[in-house]
């Protein structure tokens, strides 16, 4: 169970990492040229994996709807902007607003589709995600002075 | 405190909560694949298709615009590996959904690790970015943000 504590937590470090990197190539070059590199590595590696492991052709995978396909570039475009915002607001604030900004639509996601869910879990965890977005908007309004 | 660090257009801002949206959507794509195949090919078909969306994308933008003036000095050979993160990632985190901490489990568990290294990426500057030392209203923000992230995957979604 602590191995997959630690595989868990190592998954969230990995997000940040990628994050990272992918913010310094986009300094150099342009945001999205950090996320085509950012794909075609990807794309070799689990490449490599999938040859080495197999499964990267499994059986029912045609029968997938043809949208099921369009993650991918959505993909191109977060990889994009993420390194964007990266470099100006730093690796706190990204996370900060990419979290929220999931966890919004996500639940919003939920009752469109009629998943079924607790309101008040998730109108609580809304308001404390909105209200920790304005803190950290707030201070800079004031121009950036402590 | 430097004055970089608080770079404060809202652009950035609306940027990034929209990028958080378009995250769930795309989660919500590779599931699907990986539902009708497994994580692997769902992770590696979304790489091979974000690889032509990307070319595409750059013969657009490149058509338009003239050559830029070249930017910073060339990237670190290291900064190309965001990828390798990235789809070490999907690894990780499908092997964590299935055992016993499931999908709300792996959630905020990742969420505390990528929490815990953006914290520690701006404290020291890591990886080449500039070092923004949180304050602590930016902690303040974060674990706000996180503790209702963490109620939303535990409690919220699916839960009742």
């Amino acid at each position: 169970m602590t191995v997959f504590i630690l595989l868990a937590c190592l998954g969230g470090v990995l997000v940040g990492l990628s994050r990272q990197l992918n913010g310094r190539l986009s300094i150099s070059t342009t945001p999205l040229i950090a996320s085509f590199w950012n794909h075609a590595i990807g794309f070799a590696a689990l490449t490599c994996l999938g040859l080495f492991v197999g499964g990267l052709l499994p059986a029912g995978a045609a029968e997938a709807p043809w949208y099921a396909y369009l993650g991918g570039p959505i993909g191109v475009i977060f990889v994009a902007a993420g390194s964007w915002v990266i470099a100006r607001i730093g690796a706190v604030n990204s996370a900060l607003l990419i979290i929220g900004g999931q966890m919004v639509t996500g639940v919003a996601f939920d009752y469109i589709s009629a998943v079924p869910a607790s309101f008040w879990a998730n109108a609580t965890g809304i308001v404390l995600i909105v209200g920790g977005m304005m803190v950290s908007r707030g201070r800079r309004k004031v121009g950036g002075s402590q | 405190m430097t004055t970089e660090a608080r770079n404060s257009h809202p652009i950035y801002f609306v940027g990034a909560f929209a990028t958080g949206g378009l995250l769930t959507f795309m989660v919500h794509l590779n599931g699907e694949l990986a539902r009708y195949g497994n994580p692997l090919f769902s992770s590696w078909t979304a790489h091979g298709t974000g690889i032509i969306a990307a070319v595409i994308l750059l013969l657009m933008v490149h058509r338009r615009r003239t050559p830029r003036v070249e930017k910073a000095p060339n990237a670190p050979w290291w900064a190309y590996f965001g990828g390798i993160s990235g789809a070490a990632t999907v690894i990780l985190t499908s092997t964590a959904v299935n055992s016993p901490l499931g999908l709300s489990g792996t959630l905020a568990l990742g969420l505390a690790g990528q929490v815990a290294f953006s914290v520690a990426a701006d404290s020291w500057g890591l990886f080449g970015l500039p070092k923004r030392r949180p304050d602590r209203r930016d902690i303040a923000a974060l674990g706000l943000v996180v503790t209702g992230a963490a109620l939303i995957i535990l409690f919220g979604r699916g839960a009742a």
